[in-house]
């Protein structure tokens, strides 16, 4: 592979529909309520946690609302509205990315093209209804304003709670249709002495303010917690939902603490005609990896030094500039701009679901700086006249790397190839009969791809147990026999 | 027959000391981790942790001209660092293991090393290096991993006559989160299944808290220990919110033992007894 030839076109994954991560959508219709994916901005500095929540709300904007439990009560200082572009510009320079390679052709010396790549974008729908907030009486439930702000187009209310069957009624009261399993959440948190950052849209300051859409809301607050509430998110949520988390710290790499972090298959050669569906690739890459860690893992897609002033390569390839000082600034990354020190970014994935994430996600700050991307590559075949020794030679592997990344592209997202022969074929068509003959053997999969899953190994260690019990029972009976 | 016999003699004297055991199935877990969990393949990390534990151990041995059969607690002592630490760099690695090993020799009391060799090379390595860490989520909650380190740890701690210790701290822990999680906050009994089952956790509890030679010597004095490191592991982790709380809880756990044992008395621990019958091959 001649670095002259490399061409790096590059793909952002589509941004799914976007939705608040830890709040639920409360509706007063018997709309479904449904989140499918939300994305969150995270930035960890000490004790100090900056939250950023997209907000990318595709229904109404006027039936918007969130209820998120804060570690304190936020000051109005503490809240703030930054620009939307903030997460597309995160989203687009942390993407999965597919990256194009060009063969030199063996008889003739250098070819050399250029490509452009076109991104699927998906998206889903969601809906979510909430009437406008009424005031209700808060002693006869126990329930407590404790600050009340006018933010951009929100109202933002900060809400502390005695008991979770107040917080409930008072949200009722309060137009909020609260889904029935929302109860067995809000109870931990009051008791946790979280509060409870709630948000409405006020339609005439979203007019005045001249947006047609939400913008996202940061918060700021000191706390020795560095976690994510996902619970209440989950208590109107079907099924299992999926959140992208962009992390920023000082010193290395976010993880998690209470659920495995694990990097998603990267730095694999798959077939040329995976760059048309590149995006339904990557969703279905995710999905099946998801599947074989166990349901339960969290995905790194991303970590990397973004250092402004670091000199080092940021990227490989880069799928879009690298985040600019306004975006630094907007995501919260203070000291980002000042010269303060390292800014490393980690881009985390999660699909989650009330069965397998019982628990909120907890992270740790760790001085890990191993870079990661997730990386997929292509290689085109080199072009002109083959029939040279050199030629056939090249054919001849290039029919076994096609074979590799049939396989490959099978491993990780079982679809079906059977309609792909020809990606086989016009290799085989290029060879001499002579050549040509000596190249038999399946290349379609026939049988499930076996992950390299968890119960790979289970036959192992269960075995290698079983024969150790075996021996310790044999020595038992030996003992016993002595004595 | 006579291959027999010796085939026999040599399974016994393999069986007879307990750090076999724990060796065979310490390697299971990180080959489990490597294999069937993803992690890296840090190949140069595990040949620093093995290098530099055994290397520290063996200038020991000739100095002390103590038994060159205590290789296998240096070899245990980097497996469990293998399967807990995590660093930046390579010589952070070789920093923790020095201490590690080294600190068995050099902090002792009446003869008797005072703290977990393992447990306090990470330690150091995390608290004054800045470049080391512990994941705790490495293992994630998988019910088959449980299974196997729960019954693994189980012959183990059978073996080495320490289960009192391994009860004494996973009932208290067990005991106080769900009393925390479920009675008070009102959580779930999913989510306090869910803490607790933890690998790190269950390997902690097994396998490292256990260590015969760290552990106070009475049985009574086993069982109050254990509470009280669980105790501060629940302290730590639930009102510090420190992450690997029962490494640190460990740590001031084993640096009262010389008063434990003062107080309490006890038998001290051999790995292997002394048998006139049995031929040494190791």
């Amino acid at each position: 592979m001649n670095l002259r030839n490399l061409l790096l076109a590059t793909l952002t994954l589509s941004a799914l529909q976007s939705m608040s991560f830890c709040g639920f959508y409360v509706a007063k219709a018997d709309a479904t309520l449904f989140n499918d994916r939300s994305e969150v901005i995270l930035v960890r500095d000490g004790q100090r946690t900056i939250i950023t929540m997209s907000n990318d709300f595709k229904g109404n904007v006027k039936d918007f609302a969130m209820v998120v439990p804060v570690p304190t009560v936020l000051q109005q200082s503490d809240i703030r509205i930054v620009e939307r572009n903030v997460f597309t510009a995160l989203d687009a320079y942390s993407s999965p990315r597919l990256v194009e390679y060009w063969d030199d052709n063996p008889c003739q010396r250098w070819e050399y093209a250029e490509s452009e790549v076109q991104m699927d974008m998906v998206t889903s729908t969601g809906n979510a209804k909430v009437p406008a907030m009424r005031d209700a009486n808060e002693k006869d439930y126990g329930v407590t304003i404790e600050a009340r702000y006018a933010v951009g187009e929100y109202d933002i209310l900060i809400l502390g709670a005695k008991e979770s069957n107040g917080l409930k009624n008072w949200l009722l009261e309060n137009g909020y249709k609260i889904p029935n399993t929302a109860h067995e959440v809000l109870d931990p948190y009051i008791k946790s002495g979280m509060k409870f950052f709630v948000v409405k849209v006020d339609l005439q300051r979203l007019q005045a303010s001249g947006y047609d859409f939400l913008r996202p809301i940061q918060v700021r607050f000191e706390s020795e917690k560095f976690m994510l509430p996902i619970r209440l998110g989950m208590a109107n949520s079907s099924g299992v939902q999926d959140m992208i988390v962009y992390a920023f710290t000082r010193t290395g790499r976010v993880e998690c603490v209470n659920y495995r972090t694990v990097k998603v298959p990267s730095d694999k050669n798959i077939p040329l005609f995976a760059k048309a569906r590149f995006g339904e690739f990557y969703k279905d890459l995710f999905a099946k990896n998801w599947e074989r860690e166990g349901r339960n893992a969290v995905a790194l897609e991303y970590a990397w030094n973004v250092t402004p002033t670091w000199g080092g390569m940021k990227c490989d390839p880069c799928v879009g500039p690298p985040p600019m000082p306004n975006e630094f600034a907007q995501a919260g990354v203070d000291w980002a701009n000042d010269g303060g020190g390292q800014v490393f970014f980690t881009r985390m994935h999660v699909r989650y679901g009330r069965e397998k994430f019982p628990q909120d996600l907890a992270f740790q700050v760790t001085p890990n700086t191993e870079h990661f991307q997730a990386r997929y590559i292509l290689t085109h075949p080199a072009t002109g006249d083959l029939t040279c020794t050199a030629g056939q030679d090249y054919l001849e592997d290039l029919f076994y790397r096609r074979t590799r990344e049939m396989d490959e592209l099978y491993a990780l997202t079982g679809w079906d190839l059977s309609q792909e022969r020809n990606y086989m074929n016009e290799v085989k068509g290029k060879l001499t009969p002579a050549r040509r003959n000596g190249l038999e053997g399946p290349y379609f999969p026939s049988d499930g791809p076996n992950g390299n899953g968890p119960n790979g190994m289970l036959g192992f260690v269960l075995g290698l147990l079983a024969l150790l019990i075996g021996a310790y029972m044999l020595r038992s009976r030996k003992t016993a026999s002595i004595a | 027959m006579q291959a027999l016999i010796g085939t026999s003699t040599r399974l016994r004297s393999f069986i007879q000391d307990p750090r076999h055991f724990q060796i065979v199935f310490l390697g299971g877990f990180l080959t489990y981790g490597v294999l069937a969990l993803g992690w890296d393949s840090q190949w140069m990390r595990y040949a620093t942790l093995f290098g530099t534990c055994v290397g520290i151990q063996t200038i020991f041995i000739r100095w002390k001209g103590i038994p060159w059969s205590s290789l296998k607690s240096a070899v245990i002592t980097a497996l469990g660092m293998c399967l807990l630490l995590q660093a930046g760099s390579i010589w952070t690695l070789v920093f923790g293991a020095t201490v590690a090993i080294a600190g068995k020799f050099l902090l002792r009391w009446k003869g008797r090393h005072i703290f977990n060799p393992g447990n306090l090379g990470i330690a150091a390595a995390v608290a004054l290096t800045g470049d080391a860490w512990v994941s705790p989520g490495q293992w994630g909650s998988g019910a088959m991993l449980v299974f196997l380190v729960v019954a693994s740890g189980s012959i183990m701690v059978l073996r080495v006559g320490r289960i009192d210790t391994s009860v004494a701290f996973l009932g208290t822990f067990a005991a106080l989160v769900y009393i925390r999680t479920v009675w008070y906050l009102g959580w779930g009994a999913d989510v306090w299944w869910h803490q607790l089952t933890n690998g790190s956790l269950l390997l902690f509890t097994f396998f490292m808290i256990t260590d015969p030679m760290t552990t106070p010597r009475s049985g009574k004095a086993r069982w109050l220990w254990g509470m009280g490191i669980a105790v501060l592991a629940f302290a730590f982790s639930w009102h510090f919110w420190i992450h690997a709380a029962p490494i640190w809880a460990l740590l001031l756990g084993c640096a009262l033992n010389p008063l434990i044992d003062h107080l309490m008395h006890g038998e001290p621990f051999h790995w292997v007894r002394p048998a006139p019958h049995a031929q040494r091959t190791f």
